[in-house]
């Protein structure tokens, strides 16, 4: 389990590593024997028709679902069975396919409570939270692009700024692996491609490792440093963009052809 | 500054009140003040915590009791007994809230108001600690506190650093995080925060006032009874925070006054009938008025917005 000594020399290389990760809803086999090794700095896509799994399997990751077997390591632990909290105190952020926000938080309280949470000063009663990382925090939203909007509730930005700030959330954390489920869903072509192109700056600059899934392929091709394609809940092809391009099964799978 | 010269008047005008107010207005206030206390830890919960409890009468009347206990039974000093209402309130709430706070919504009010029923029932039959049904008697502040100039202004300084230290909690980090459970627990998660654990600890804090709210009341009415334990009591501090607002620190403070005065103002007219003005009040607020009677004076908008979960 979670801190036991496994380090059979294939976990330790890998930023986030699963081995047959399996999840079953009913009758539904939803993750079927998922292998992802997803080395330091990688800025992969996870892609896939709808069903595929790709949801499933990052709330697998994430310890939002129980996985019914199989392991997970990140950093070469393994965390298999951790809790969300747990798992984000061991450098995993992630964001959400609907937006998921403090909606009656400002966006600079926001962010203020991923800092003050990071910082460990989350069960602090003695000090006035208001001051604390503000400068942080802001410094943040200017990354994002929200620093005119600090001081508005999150709740009523519009859709692509409280897709921004769920990424400075995230970010808050200082994760060493982050996860997106469709960063970039509900925006206009243009803002997608800004979005993940601050993604990779990001990732760039910090060494940090994106995971993300993305239906929209111009933005997946322009981004993603390897492609991981999974269909009925499994992997079906993996390489870099060209490679995943010129398979004849993911064609097939997003074509609908039989061959 | 508006809102400090605010405070300043009114803390004029508190303290004046016994020179300007017969006795009667002054124990009105005074129980306001107690009212406000509780309501103000209840709302800790539902404001900021988003959690609704049903059965915080549990923890005022550990907290009426557990005083009142060592006073008659042990013959300790009023001053010393009634540090241990909200200890013994808190004691309450960590073993009550373990359970309670593994629930949400509908089925964690109903196991609090379950856990409150227990209490009720413990107090109600357990005769020779209890006093049972006939409650216990005298339980009288010191000589020098009996006037009711004197216990009036020592609850108000109770009331008033017990407000104090509740506004800490609401401001602190503590507090920024308990609201990121409320918004949204599952994002709260995926930043870091052991969810159960700071609603546990929302949970023993605002048990811990309520108590110390039951044990002034006790001292004030100079007896305590098992329904300080029963669920009427618990719908106390939700119906005064709803009438103050709930989004707001001091909405149940104003719901307090406003809820005393009018039970004071029907009842001396038509005592039979308060139940139904009361009745018609909730509503009206509720409909009208969703921020509670601190909606009429403003306040922030990012703390006065529905309840409505986006």
């Amino acid at each position: 389990m979670a801190g036991a000594p496994d380090r059979q020399g294939l976990g330790r290389a890998g930023a986030l590593e699963t081995r047959a990760l399996r999840k079953r809803f009913g009758g539904v086999q939803a993750v079927n024997g998922v292998d992802l090794a997803i080395p330091p700095g990688d800025l992969r896509a996870i892609i896939g028709p709808n069903g595929a799994g790709k949801t499933t399997l990052f709330n697998l990751i994430s310890g939002d679902l129980a996985h019914d077997t199989g392991q997970i390591y990140l950093e070469g632990q393994e965390v298999s069975g951790l809790p969300p909290h747990r798992l984000c105190r061991r450098g995993l952020g992630r964001t959400f396919q609907i937006t998921s926000i403090f909606r009656r938080l400002t966006a600079l309280e926001n962010v203020q409570t991923a800092f003050l949470s990071h910082h460990r000063r989350h069960f602090n009663v003695l000090v006035p939270a208001r001051r604390l990382y503000r400068d942080e925090a802001l410094g943040l939203l200017e990354r994002v692009g929200l620093r005119e909007q600090a001081d508005k509730p999150s709740g009523i930005l519009a859709h692509g700024d409280q897709r921004r700030l769920e990424l400075a959330i995230a970010l808050a954390g200082a994760p060493r692996v982050l996860l997106l489920d469709e960063p970039t869903a509900g925006m206009a072509p243009r803002e997608r491609h800004e979005i993940m192109a601050l993604v990779a700056r990001i990732a760039a600059d910090t060494g940090l490792t994106v995971v993300f899934t993305e239906h929209d392929m111009d933005v997946v091709f322009a981004v993603a440093r390897r492609i991981t394609v999974l269909h009925q809940g499994a992997v079906l092809a993996e390489g870099p963009p060209s490679e995943v391009r010129a398979s004849a099964d993911v064609r097939r799978v997003y074509l609908g052809q039989a061959s | 500054m508006r809102p400090t010269s605010w405070l300043a008047i009114v803390v004029v005008a508190l303290a004046a009140a016994p020179v300007a107010l017969p006795p009667f207005f002054l124990q009105l206030l005074t129980e306001i003040a107690i009212v406000g206390l509780f309501a103000t830890a209840f709302n800790l919960l539902m404001g900021f915590g988003g959690m609704v409890s049903f059965g915080h009468a549990a923890y005022f009347a550990l907290g009426a009791y557990a005083p009142a206990l060592l006073v008659k039974r042990l013959g300790v000093p009023m001053l010393l007994a009634l540090p241990a209402a909200p200890v013994v309130a808190a004691v309450g709430a960590l073993v009550f809230g373990f359970f309670i706070v593994r629930l949400s919504h509908t089925y964690f009010a109903m196991l609090s108001l379950a856990f409150a029923q227990i209490v009720f029932t413990i107090i109600f039959k357990w005769k020779a600690l209890t006093g049972g049904d006939d409650g216990l008697l005298d339980v009288w502040p010191p000589g020098w506190l009996k006037s009711p100039a004197a216990f009036y202004y020592f609850t108000l300084a109770v009331v008033g650093l017990s407000l104090l230290a509740l506004r800490a909690v609401v401001d602190s980090p503590f507090g920024y995080a308990l609201r990121s459970v409320r918004e949204n627990p599952r994002r709260a998660r995926f930043i870091g925060i052991d969810v159960r654990r700071h609603q546990l600890v929302a949970f023993v804090i605002s048990g811990a006032f309520s108590g110390l709210a039951g044990g002034l009341f006790g001292f004030y009415n100079g007896s305590v009874f098992p329904d300080f334990a029963y669920f009427t009591k618990s719908f106390e501090p939700l119906v005064v925070a709803l009438l103050g607002g709930v989004q707001s620190f001091f909405g149940p403070l104003a719901g307090a006054l406003g809820f005393k005065l009018l039970e004071w103002a029907v009842s001396r007219q038509w005592p039979v009938y308060w139940p139904l003005f009361l009745g018609t009040i909730v509503i009206v607020v509720i409909v009208v008025l969703p921020h509670g009677f601190v909606g009429l004076v403003g306040g922030r908008p990012w703390r006065a917005r529905p309840i409505a979960k986006a």
